[in-house]
């Protein structure tokens, strides 16, 4: 029955959704909405959900003194704090504490975390991007190709680089990436009819 | 040769040092490179032009700020376009920082061009849901947005009352940082409803946005920070597009020597290795 309930609700559901998209009657169409209005209504809890989570494991690593505990520290008393700011103080998040605290704190350290990349892209180009195999070899033409073309110095140095980069990213690309999309799509049909059916129970926890 | 020995073992943070060397100087000494204009990018500004006064852009923020460095030199480019051309801006978000960071460029722009919030522009913020969502959305506006980002009711805003369903709304400008994102609006918005779509997406994300482009589903893409700094300039702006294309020349062309330098070490080492007496 525990397991029972859950599968006939997402078998109901799933395929009254699917058939919904082909059936134009009014009634219909409004209960589709509904199901749709009632999901977006569900999804805003899901911030809840990963908000009490980071809690709990940085609770759990302050309690028991963990490698680094410190900065849970921190972590959480800004957690607090930016909390405290968008829902007592005035404003709420559109007040100057809310404001200051993202445009000057939560931008910039974000914005940095991000930009360290291109470090490490630096370092893998130097160390990892090597021609070891002719499809290795024609994959670091064509990433130097666009890499240059795709920069004023590019342009510069013969106008006919962005036309070539363009082709790549018209032709070999679009062909590559279109069968990419077909495939993970069909993959998603694939596994959306599995679970509407019932073959995939992994949403529901706890093994078959 | 023992220079390219010692090479093979160059410590990493002086590849780090030049990186950072290669980002700094250009923007303190700006090199001024001229931008060629592409097609994709061309396209948006096209359609921008085509919309008549008065028309509706929705512009949704789906970025945050590890992002913001790509999206939100084109976020004001685009701002600034529909300002100039007296389109009214719809905002919303599919990521929660997008929607402040929007707002950030709006609030700017409008002093400067003199828009009055309710009327000419509308923030309502971040909606989540991703895709069904969107559905909803389409349909009526009024299921998924009943307040601004401020908490207003979204009815008491002279554009917001104008905004009821997809069909009220001319083009959708998506600034995407990934999912959910571009994807949705195409597959879903799009293709449900019709509303054409330009996109602005991060330079890692644009050759997946391709497919789309040719098969007419986006108008237009501005990729990563070229696509903003080709906006600036068609619609003759200086923002952080224009200034950044300097550093990202440079480090661009530092990449490509240490992919040459890195092969060059690599045959070096074979060479070695296959030589009489070697081993």
């Amino acid at each position: 029955m525990k397991r029972t309930i859950p599968l006939v609700i997402v078998f109901t559901c799933g395929f009254f959704m699917l058939t919904a998209f082909f059936i134009p009657v009014r009634f219909v169409q409004d209960m589709s909405q509904m199901l749709q209005n009632w999901y977006v209504g569900v999804a805003a809890f899901f911030v809840f959900i990963g908000i009490i989570n980071l809690i709990k494991i940085n609770l759990e690593k302050i309690q028991r003194k963990l490698r680094d505990w410190q900065y849970s520290f921190i972590l959480l008393g800004f957690l607090f704090f930016m909390m405290f700011a968008g829902f007592v103080l005035r404003g709420h998040t559109a007040g100057p504490v809310f404001q200051y605290m993202f445009n000057y704190f939560y931008t910039p350290c974000s914005a940095t975390m991000f930009s360290l990349l291109a470090f490490f892209v630096a370092s893998a180009s130097f160390r990892a991007f090597r021609a070891k195999t002719p499809e290795a070899t024609l994959l670091l033409i064509a990433a130097v190709i666009v890499m240059i073309g795709r920069i004023p110095v590019g342009y510069s140095i013969w106008h006919g680089f962005p036309s070539l980069v363009e082709w790549i990213m018209t032709v070999p690309n679009t062909a590559a990436n279109r069968g990419i999309i077909f495939g993970i799509n069909l993959g998603l049909i694939s596994m959306a009819l599995r679970v509407l059916l019932g073959i995939e129970r992994s949403y529901m926890g706890g093994g078959d | 040769m023992k220079i390219l020995d010692k090479l093979a073992v160059l410590d990493r943070r002086i590849i780090y040092l030049l990186v950072g060397l290669a980002v700094i100087i250009p923007m303190l000494i700006p090199l001024g490179l001229p931008v060629d204009i592409t097609r994709p990018v061309q396209n948006v500004y096209d359609k921008i032009e085509s919309l008549t006064e008065g028309s509706i852009v929705l512009m949704s923020t789906d970025y945050d700020p590890g992002s913001e460095a790509e999206l939100y030199p084109a976020t004001e480019a685009i701002i600034e376009h529909c300002f100039r051309r007296n389109l009214k801006i719809y905002m919303m978000g599919l990521w929660p920082a997008g929607s402040a960071l929007g707002e950030r460029a709006l609030d700017t722009l409008a002093r400067v061009h003199g828009k009055r919030y309710g009327s000419d522009y509308v923030n309502v913020g971040y909606r989540p849901g991703g895709a069904v969502m969107l559905l909803s959305l389409g349909r009526n506006f009024r299921d998924v947005i009943r307040v601004d980002y401020t908490g207003r009711p979204i009815d008491s805003l002279e554009l917001g009352r104008q905004v009821r369903s997809a069909r009220d709304i001319t083009l959708v400008m998506t600034l995407s940082a990934g999912d959910p994102g571009v994807i949705h609006w195409v597959q879903y918005f799009h293709a449900r409803f019709g509303t054409p779509i330009c996109a602005a997406t991060t330079a890692i994300m644009a050759p997946r946005q391709y497919p789309y482009m040719n098969s007419g589903q986006l108008v237009g893409l501005l990729g990563g920070l070229k696509g903003a700094a080709e906006y600036e300039t068609l619609v003759k702006r200086r923002g952080r597009g224009l200034t950044g294309m300097d550093s990202q020349s440079i480090v661009h062309v530092l990449l490509v020597l240490f992919i040459i330098l890195g092969n060059v070490i690599l045959i070096n080492q074979k060479r070695k290795k296959s030589a009489p007496g070697a081993g």
